[in-house]
């Protein structure tokens, strides 16, 4: 049996970085990941199939036969269907056809119970370090990975200590709309942070600013994941072996704690295993409680680290109010990406809610979502006033939206189904629960604020979607293996090593107390740029 | 799965919820095209209501005015699916008149604003008409 100095599961925005450092010092490494190494042909455009818009399936894993879930109603839910709570599987994972923001979370994000108390029945909690901890390593990622903004904007955090090293996109006609919106409001404007190249970066070229981004590979690598970066930077240092299209079954842990590899299965059915000196598991807040659940011992009967019942609980991802208006004038000028102009004015400190959340523009909305979600209600759905509709104000449509604090529940969780098997015969995950009722009350404050916003942009008429309770998670899906000091409450340390396990650690967005008001990558990248280096250091 | 006239009823239905105006209508932009592949992929549970719908907008316009859907005017073609969108049939339906005529419409949609890799919006002309481009 081959012997790694470590394993790592999953190769998304976690695990990629992982191997990146990893490799970069020296060590074997074997990453295993279950979906594909896809070229950019092979992820699809389709728009009725992609992450971005999954009517009748996706575009970047998992398959859609073979890899069931269930509901607490008892429902079997497919990779593309509601409920189902995906996050891409392939070579490079959801940063593969993420929108790109680069969002460092607020130091307030950090500290989310001591500033405004935990409410009755959530597990809302501080996390165990504080964003001057993590400061050094959202820079590095920034860099690494490549980031265009402009740091002056970013008002509501400390000042940067070093810029972003590329400038923010131009704007396009939708996004100086929406800027002169929030100057009339006299609330902070800022362009988002992406990870896009906006000038020559990393060895790849600028942004074409195509209309198909998020949801879809980059036709010209323009667009900054782990594929293109850290694990490309790892398999050419020749010390990381990758093996797409196979699945993790098991963990194998011996009776004193210490991992001494894991075992897997590939497409064919083949059973194969693989023995390390460490094990970093990075397989995203669902499938990674799934895998810590799957590999129980005898020393611990419900899964590797769950010793507190803490494995797969406070399930959060982000609530988004969208609100939509229609403009006297067009507002679409075909200038991808799209989605440029933020504010981060009501993340914190808002009247009678906890928390808040960031709000922006959004991509270039694609005709059929355009379709299905933004054409107001009131427009006869067929005949030619649908049709002109479309054809005369499709491009007056605006937008704006953003991701709410979720405030956790201990009840939002991710258990093992008790019955049923994947393609492999492994069994699934069960989710069940909600949020924190007060999430609800957060996003609608945060949706009213949208609603404001398109006003002052100049919208003739607005409406949209108010956020109900339900469970959460889906692309940006946090918080199963939550970080702390202490093991009653907690499943790893601060350097992200499984409670009890001196060579197991998570390394994704699982380890998140909670999961800020943005779009949570940046962070996952951070937190696992960190744990790796220490790992490194530790060795 | 459908036969001639069941497909002449089908044709004048989507050109009815895409109808042509300056921009080509539904047929002829693909949508037909784009539904019966659907039919054999992602929509297979519908191959056999689906020819009954047909059947049962032919039965009712047989029943209001004695000739077949695909003869009638268009304003008659459109007021008697607006009394099919509101569940107001003469005719008996094997199915929900209402709830079927709106996945219908959905299904219609989907082949005229999706790409054209789904079997309609022929050479992209639904995205010519609403200004949407694809560059790179």
């Amino acid at each position: 049996m081959t012997h790694y100095d470590a394993i790592i599961v999953g190769a998304g925005a976690g695990g990629g970085v992982a191997a990146g450092v990893l490799a970069k010092a020296g060590k074997r490494i074997l990453m295993l990941e279950r979906g594909p190494r896809s070229e950019f042909a092979q992820v699809p455009r389709d728009h009725l199939r992609s992450q971005r818009g999954s009517f009748y399936g996706h575009n970047a894993g998992p398959d859609i036969e073979g890899n069931p879930r269930t509901l607490e109603d008892g429902s079997i839910v497919l990779p593309h269907q509601r409920g189902y709570q995906n996050n891409a599987a392939m070579v490079g994972g959801g940063t593969r056809v993420f929108g790109a923001q680069a969002w460092r979370f607020m130091p307030q994000d950090f500290r989310m119970a001591s500033i405004y108390g935990v409410p009755e029945g959530s597990s809302l909690a501080d996390w165990p370090i504080d964003y001057e901890e993590l400061e050094p390593w959202y820079e590095r990622v920034e860099w690494e990975i490549g980031v265009s903004g402009t740091d002056s904007a970013m008002t509501h955090l400390p000042p940067y200590k070093r810029p972003y090293p590329m400038p923010s996109l131009e704007p396009n006609t939708a996004m100086r709309t929406h800027m002169k919106g929030l100057e009339n409001l006299g609330w902070q404007s800022l362009p988002m942070p992406q990870f896009i190249n906006s000038v020559d970066y990393g060895g790849r070229q600028a942004c074409i600013r195509c209309q198909q981004c998020v949801g879809f590979a980059c036709p010209v690598e323009a667009k900054n994941g782990t594929h293109n970066t850290t694990i490309a930077a790892a398999l050419r240092s020749g010390n990381c072996e990758l093996k797409p299209g196979v699945m993790v079954e098991r963990i194998d842990c011996d009776d004193g704690g210490r991992v001494r590899g894991v075992n897997w299965i590939d497409n064919a059915g083949q059973r194969d295993s693989a023995t390390a000196e460490i094990v970093i598991v990075s397989a995203g807040a669902v499938e990674s409680a799934r895998l810590l659940f799957n590999s129980a011992t005898k020393r611990e009967p419900n899964g590797l680290g769950n010793h507190s019942d803490q494995v797969g609980r406070h399930l959060q991802g982000h609530y988004y109010p969208l609100a939509i208006g229609l403009f006297p004038e067009r507002m679409m000028d075909n200038l991808g990406p799209g989605g440029g102009v933020a504010t981060c004015e009501f993340n914190h400190d808002n009247p009678d809610v906890i928390g808040g959340g960031m709000l922006a523009d959004d991509f270039i909305v694609l005709p059929i979502i355009s379709w299905k979600i933004y054409v107001p209600r009131d427009i006869r759905r067929w005949g030619l006033s649908a049709k002109q509709f479309m054809r005369d104000r499709y491009r007056c449509l605006g937008d704006i939206k953003g991701p709410v604090h979720e405030i956790p529940s201990p009840d939002g969780r991710v258990t093992l189904d008790p019955k049923l098997r994947d393609k492999f015969g492994i069994p699934v995950a069960h989710l069940s629960g909600t949020t924190h009722p007060e999430t609800v009350r957060t996003a609608s404050f945060i949706y009213d604020r949208a609603e404001e916003w398109l006003r002052a942009s100049g919208a003739e008429k607005v409406w949209g979607y108010r956020p109900d309770l339900r469970l959460s998670g889906g692309q940006h899906q946090a918080g199963t293996c939550r970080m702390g000091e202490d093991p009653a409450e907690s499943v790893v340390d601060p350097w992200q090593r499984v409670h009890g396990h001196d060579n197991l650690f998570v390394l994704d967005g699982s380890v998140h107390v909670t999961n800020g008001g943005f779009n949570p990558v940046l962070t996952i990248m951070a937190t696992s740029w960190r744990a790796a280096e220490h790992i490194v250091e530790q060795w | 799965m459908f036969n001639e006239r069941q497909l002449q009823t089908l044709h004048a239905a989507i050109d009815r919820v895409i109808p042509e105006d300056e921009f080509p209508g539904g047929v002829e932009a693909g949508v037909a095209d784009y539904l019966l592949k659907q039919l054999g992929r992602d929509l297979t549970h519908l191959a056999q209501d689906y020819p009954r719908f047909t059947d049962a907008l032919e039965a009712e316009a047989q029943a209001a005015h004695g000739q077949a859907f695909a003869a009638l005017e268009d304003e008659q073609q459109d007021a008697l699916l607006t009394r099919v969108e509101q569940g107001k049939v003469q005719a008996d339906w094997p199915l929900d008149p209402a709830a079927f005529f709106a996945d219908f419409v959905e299904h219609c949609a989907e082949g005229f604003y999706s790409d054209p890799g789904n079997g309609g919006n022929r050479d992209g002309v639904a995205w010519r008409m609403i200004g949407y481009e694809v560059n790179g």
